[in-house]
């Protein structure tokens, strides 16, 4: 948890996004957005509602593609234009109406779009193989220590809490690397709540990273690592978790508390250009 | 107690009938329930009801409903509509006869450009909905009215119908697959889906899942349902070629949206278009795709009505082949909202509407009565529907 951990042993930072621009028409965005995701680690992208981060995660995802500004994977620089092209790095995304059909059933959620099919007959269509997603999505699900009933039961008959589960075990069952949620707290009761962050914490646990976004000062403290604060489209903070207080935290979103070592040129005036 | 247990019954028999009881999709159970009270009220009506000669054309009496219907489920499970299947069948029809009895083309031929213009037409609607993204009602409804007129067009100079010359037509419209071939070719398919069934049910338990005690009893039901229905034709001339048809294409669409991955896809589309759409799934050629197979089914459905009827004519094609084939499928379970149902909804559909027509001619009822009868029975259908999927949506989200 110590902040003076040796560079070198502990690698690259998974994800780092260095000076993220974006414009919406004359409308600005991102003006500055900087912060990094360490392998392994929780990192709470929190602000204000407008200060940019669904803006952020769209650009990290895919479906907002950024104006300027570098995205580093693992060090390299990347383009990321299209969601299929995240996907591809491993960047996957949990949005907040999760995204599930849920006329299907739970093992047809994880797989869709990317079912596993026998080889194509010359005049039969690509035909499922459920048996082995079953098994293999049986698998993912128990290293997750995610408890469902059976995986042919429809998504409908589930509750938010699973609901959550389902897509959580979903963006992390293809080789993905980075996990971005967002809010998959807010809709939840508190046992629920109490689940969906013990899967936060189990992800980091197998050396996912993982970006979340809430507005849930208790549920940061609870589970991040790392901690950035975007205020009007820019970062104002990123630090480690241990070295804040709740209030230092909820200063910097609103803007009205300076922090000591809070990333300079960044006043509580935030100057749009 | 953590939220995301769930405590299992303990036998498979009481596991499967809590899951049965619990499930607000019921499968083909409670349209199998009515279509057993409708045989009873009709056989205590009248003896003549449930007797293997009119059980057998009932049987051949389904087919173009049943076909229609096939084609109308496609399309529904996407949460669309096509109300042009009524006119884009007989126009199917008209150019079929046209093409054999005036311009003397072999049988084949005809069949082959009667298919390809309805499937021309479902590709032509298809595109305007899924490129252009005007709703499939509005296409369809102008649809149906451009293929109304070119039927009526085409057929009008030869006196608004024409008889079929053909062999192969008329045999297949009125002969039947002999009883020792019958039973011959339902025991093969028994056996095909027996022996698929419990390959499935061995690699589940290999893999570690639960057993497969649904699908043992879905076999069970299969097989009383298969052997009861040909042991039923056989007492009079055997399985009508026309049904052998139409069950073959019922269990190709099963195979299709059951097993496939398009199939799988199509349910998506069907559940959540943009779920689908952020998946990576190309919506749009779902779509696409599902019109044409519609089309397909919808011009196959116009050359079994003129074989059954030995006739291609404009007015057989006035509103209610279509709205009956809507009933059908909605009858049959699938939900008008998208994404749920069941091709096999399809046949017992088509059973529950043809048997009330059947009845209702043997009793001598007018066909106000029939009407009334039949409408009543769809709002029955979709009230259930609806208030299933209130249901439905409560429990999703509470």
């Amino acid at each position: 948890m110590s902040a003076v951990i040796n560079p070198v042993a502990t690698g690259m930072p998974l994800l780092t996004v260095r000076g993220l621009q974006k414009r919406y028409g004359a409308v600005v965005a991102l003006r500055d957005v900087s912060f990094s995701v360490a392998r392994g680690e929780v990192t709470a992208l929190l602000g204000d509602n407008g200060a940019g981060k669904s803006t952020t995660i769209k650009a990290i995802a895919g479906v907002a593609p950024i104006d300027e500004g570098e995205i580093l994977l693992e060090g390299k620089p990347v383009s990321i234009r299209h969601p299929s092209e995240a996907n591809a790095l491993g960047i996957q995304t949990v949005y907040q109406d999760l995204a599930l059909c849920d006329n299907l059933g739970i093992c047809a959620n994880l797989y869709l779009g990317r079912e596993l099919v026998s080889k194509p007959t010359p005049f039969g269509p690509h035909v499922l193989r459920d048996v082995d997603m079953e098994a293999e999505a049986r698998k993912v699900l128990k290293t997750l220590r995610i408890n469902l009933p059976s995986l042919d039961t429809p998504v409908a008959s589930l509750s938010g809490g699973q609901r959550q589960a389902v897509a959580i075990a979903r963006a992390v069952l293809w080789d993905s690397k980075l996990v971005i949620m967002d809010e998959p707290t807010a809709a939840l009761g508190v046992a629920q709540t109490a689940e969906v962050l013990r899967l936060v914490r189990d992800l980091a646990g197998q050396g996912y990273g993982v970006i979340l976004i809430t507005h849930n000062m208790q549920n940061v403290f609870q589970v991040a690592d790392n901690i950035a604060v975007l205020r009007l489209g820019a970062t104002v903070m990123e630090r480690r978790r241990a070295d804040l207080t709740p209030e230092q935290v909820v200063g910097a979103i609103t803007g009205t508390l300076a922090i000591p070592g809070a990333i300079p040129g960044t006043t509580a005036a935030g100057a749009v250009a | 107690m953590s939220t995301t247990t769930q405590i299992a019954p303990q036998s498979p028999f009481k596991r499967w009938l809590s899951g049965v009881t619990n499930s607000s999709d019921l499968g083909m159970l409670p349209v199998i329930a009515a279509l057993i009270l409708i045989w009873i009220v009709f056989e205590v009506l009248n003896a003549n009801f449930l007797t293997p000669r009119n059980l057998s054309n009932l049987a051949a009496q389904i087919v173009v409903t049943g076909t229609l219907a096939l084609a109308e489920i496609y399309i529904i499970l996407l949460g669309m509509i096509d109300l042009s299947i009524g006119w884009n069948s007989v126009l199917a029809a008209s150019i079929f006869s046209l093409s054999t009895v005036f311009f003397h083309l072999p049988v084949a031929a005809g069949l082959v450009l009667g298919v390809a213009c309805a499937t021309g037409i479902g590709f032509l609607q298809g595109m305007l909905v899924s490129r252009v993204g005007v709703p499939s009602f509005v296409v369809t409804l102008g649809g149906a009215m451009v293929a109304e007129g070119v039927t009526l067009g085409i057929l009008t100079p030869h006196g608004g119908s024409v008889p079929l010359a053909d062999d192969l037509t008329t045999a297949i419209g009125t002969l039947n697959l002999d009883p020792v071939w019958s039973w011959v070719a339902s025991i093969l398919l028994f056996g095909a889906y027996a022996g698929l069934t419990l390959n499935s049910i061995r690699k589940r338990k290999a893999g570690g899942s639960e057993g497969g005690y649904a699908a043992v009893m879905r076999l069970v039901g299969v097989g009383v349902l298969l052997f009861g229905a040909v042991f039923m034709l056989n007492a009079y001339r055997g399985v009508p070629f026309l049904l052998l048809i139409f069950l073959i294409a019922l269990f190709a669409s099963a195979f299709v949206t059951k097993s496939t991955r398009f199939g799988r896809h199509l349910y998506a589309v069907g559940g959540n278009a943009e779920a689908a759409r952020r998946a990576g799934i190309s919506v749009k050629g779902i779509q696409l795709a599902v019109f044409v197979i519609a089309g397909f089914l919808v011009g196959l459905a116009g050359y079994l009505d003129a074989a059954r009827l030995g006739v291609a004519s404009a007015s057989v094609g006035n509103g209610d082949i279509m709205l009956n084939a809507v009933a059908a499928a909605v009858i049959g379970g699938t939900s008008l909202f998208g994404g749920r149902g069941s091709v096999y909804g399809a046949l017992f559909g088509a059973l529950v509407i043809e048997s009330v027509s059947n009845g209702m001619n043997l009793l001598g009822a007018a066909s106000s009565v029939r009407f009334i009868v039949e409408g009543g029975i769809l709002l029955a259908a979709i009230t259930i529907d609806t208030v299933l999927r209130m249901k439905r949506m409560r429990s999703g989200r509470a």
